[in-house]
């Protein structure tokens, strides 16, 4: 890089630094220190007692785990409801593409709060499913989603899908349409085809989409909170429990930089998966 | 020219203290800021006094409405650089507000002080009286519980909590114990009784949603602060409201705090005094079953009956150490979430 283009880029990296840099060595930083005694003010000096207290306990090993585990079924369901449906705004043509991808962006611009209160109504004891379900006569009780793993995850389901499908589209998209053709030919079932050529080839965009939402989930703070009804502990509502309602910052600074690893870690294992498949002989 | 000039200094000397006088009460273009509940709380604060002080200072108020821990983080945070002049906390926080050097303490000198029953100024100005009851399905539960009630089998997984850290969650730890036989002091003796209302049927964040699982019968029972249930009863028929006696109910306090080194502390106290004088505090009494602290209020025998507004009846409830309680809030969070909620 020249230095006339560095020198052009450099408002940007300051302002980034500022703005995403600072607060994050300010959260690495803050995770050292600990609460004076009888106080709700940090203490002088720094310790490691915070990151002691989270290995020291199962609990918090139980939450990350059940993150993780929530944060990988939300993207495997991602996965497989936004294939079919990426593959047919893909092979649609003109408005009905630009409309459908419009529709993806939707929930993506309204935020989580709103989707979510959303899913509240449909998912409550008295919403549209069990409603549905009960007109139907195959319950005379609510089924409980609100409250529990299934719920929470459906709801990451539902805010996410948009990060899944729009890199599955653009990959669907730049299929060449003659190899399905010419496999179909051959006599490959739909199923092979599938499997055998068109997953291969749409690989790096899985993955995209895979990051996207797992990451995603696994930071998520709206939707657990909402759905979950304070019974399904995550990072994301552990850390708002302990900085919020706590008010220990400090312990809740850990918890937002070991998320932040683990979010890290996924972002690396993705571009590693990534690159590899680049590297692959076609 | 003398006398002309002597007239015009002598007139200067006249106007010059009145136009300051004038200027000391004109706070055009000053905000105050106010954090507080909304709701109820928001209406009557907004009415009997951010409303009257816009008038006669030509300041304006801004409530920034939220729970008490956004408002805590927030005074906390801006500890060095106050953006906000008055905060409601509730009574476990404004003692640790005041010792962590936030909050201002309350002047003894001040009438707003005198005015308020004695010994309920701690940490900062004493709002309101509540109590922690019962709030249950009339359908389910036929007649008004008592704490044991919620440890009945007949209502195992019809039970909802409020979200913990808490008043409700800190008040139900202390029945808990004290059921035990011990109080918050021994926080095993309280979890180990906790344990038997597991599964928890719901954590609830405000109150629709707990009345919403009530209306449908799937929750029996929830400890609830009195005010706010009783003022949102008149929509539900089926939601009764229970002061138990064996113990009595837990004592909530809401206390009004100006904070420390605030941009606008002369507002503040303005705001101070309305909120806490006889017309407001009467309102809350009768509009949103808030019991007043000031002792001048009188109240009706009917609006009477459903608040809590003397000191023989505080000293009725149960009294939590609340010093203790914070101190071991951490623990708790985590025994909550564990022990209680199974996550």
């Amino acid at each position: 890089m020249n230095k006339r283009a560095l020198m052009l880029l450099m408002p940007a990296l300051i302002l980034s630094g500022i703005v995403f840099l600072l607060p994050f060595l300010w959260l690495f930083v803050t995770s050292f220190r600990v609460q004076g005694e009888g106080s709700l003010l940090m203490a002088e000096g720094f310790s490691a007692a915070n990151y002691a207290r989270l290995v020291s306990d199962s609990y918090f090993a139980e939450v990350f785990f059940r993150t993780i585990w929530m944060s990988a079924a939300a993207t495997l369901i991602s996965l497989v409801i936004a294939l079919p449906m990426a593959r047919q705004i893909a092979v649609s043509a003109g408005r009905a593409k630009g409309l459908l991808l419009a529709l993806i962006l939707v929930p993506l611009v309204s935020g989580a709060l709103l989707p979510t209160l959303g899913m509240l109504h449909l998912l409550g004891p008295l919403g549209v499913v069990n409603s549905i379900l009960k007109d139907l006569g195959l319950i005379t009780r609510s089924v409980k989603f609100l409250g529990t793993a299934p719920g929470v995850i459906i709801g990451l389901v539902q805010a996410f899908l948009p990060l899944m499908l729009l890199p599955l589209v653009n990959a669907l998209s730049r299929l060449p349409k003659d190899v399905e053709a010419a496999a179909e030919t051959l006599g490959a079932p739909t199923l092979i085809v599938w499997r055998r050529v068109i997953l291969p080839l749409i690989a790096p965009g899985i993955i995209a989409g895979s990051v996207l939402v797992f990451c995603a989930s696994l930071t998520s703070f709206v939707t657990p909170q909402i759905l979950g009804q304070g019974k399904i502990a995550t990072f994301g509502t552990m850390a708002y429990q302990q900085a919020s309602l706590v008010l220990d910052w400090p312990f809740a600074s850990t918890v937002a930089v070991v998320m932040l690893a683990i979010l890290g870690l996924g972002l690396a294992i993705g571009s590693l998966a990534a690159k590899r498949l680049a590297r692959r002989p076609a | 020219m003398l006398k002309k000039l002597s007239t015009a200094l002598l007139a200067g000397t006249i106007v010059l203290p009145a136009a300051g006088a004038f200027a000391a009460d004109d706070y055009s273009g000053h905000t105050l800021v106010v954090g507080v509940w909304g709701g109820d709380i928001e209406r009557l604060l907004r009415e009997n006094v951010a409303e009257p002080i816009e008038e006669e200072t030509g300041a304006s108020v801004e409530f920034v409405l939220g729970g008490t821990g956004d408002r805590m983080a927030r005074i906390y945070a801006e500890k060095d650089n106050p953006t906000m002049d008055v905060a409601f906390l509730n009574m476990y926080e404004a003692p640790q507000a005041l010792s962590d050097g936030i909050v201002l303490p309350p002047d003894p000198e001040s009438d707003m002080y005198k005015a308020i029953w004695d010994g309920m100024n701690n940490g900062c100005y004493a709002m309101s009286l509540v109590g922690l009851g019962i709030a249950y399905n009339k359908n389910i539960v036929p007649e008004a519980p008592e704490w044991e009630d919620m440890w009945d089998p007949e209502y195992n997984g019809m039970i909802a909590v409020a979200q913990y850290p808490g008043s409700e969650g800190d008040g139900l730890i202390g029945v808990a114990a004290r059921l035990a036989g011990a109080d918050e002091h021994d926080p095993d003796a309280a979890f180990e009784k906790l344990q038997g209302l597991k599964p928890i049927a719901m954590t609830y964040t405000n109150l629709d949603e707990v009345f919403a699982m009530m209306d449908v019968g799937e929750v029996a029972m929830a400890p609830m602060i009195s005010g706010y249930v009783l003022s949102a009863l008149k929509e539900h028929p089926d939601i009764g409201f229970s002061f138990p006696t064996e113990p009595g109910p837990v004592l909530v306090r809401d206390m009004l705090c100006l904070v420390k080194d605030s941009p606008e502390p002369e507002l503040a106290k303005m705001f101070a005094e309305k909120a806490l004088g006889v017309a407001n505090q009467t309102d809350y009494a009768e509009q949103i079953f808030f019991g007043p602290t000031n002792s001048q209020v009188e109240l009706s025998e009917e609006a009477s009956a459903d608040v809590i507004d003397t000191p023989e009846e505080v000293e009725s409830l149960v009294q939590l150490d609340w010093p203790y309680v914070i101190e071991q809030r951490s623990d708790w969070t985590q025994r909550w979430n564990k022990e209680l909620l199974e996550q």
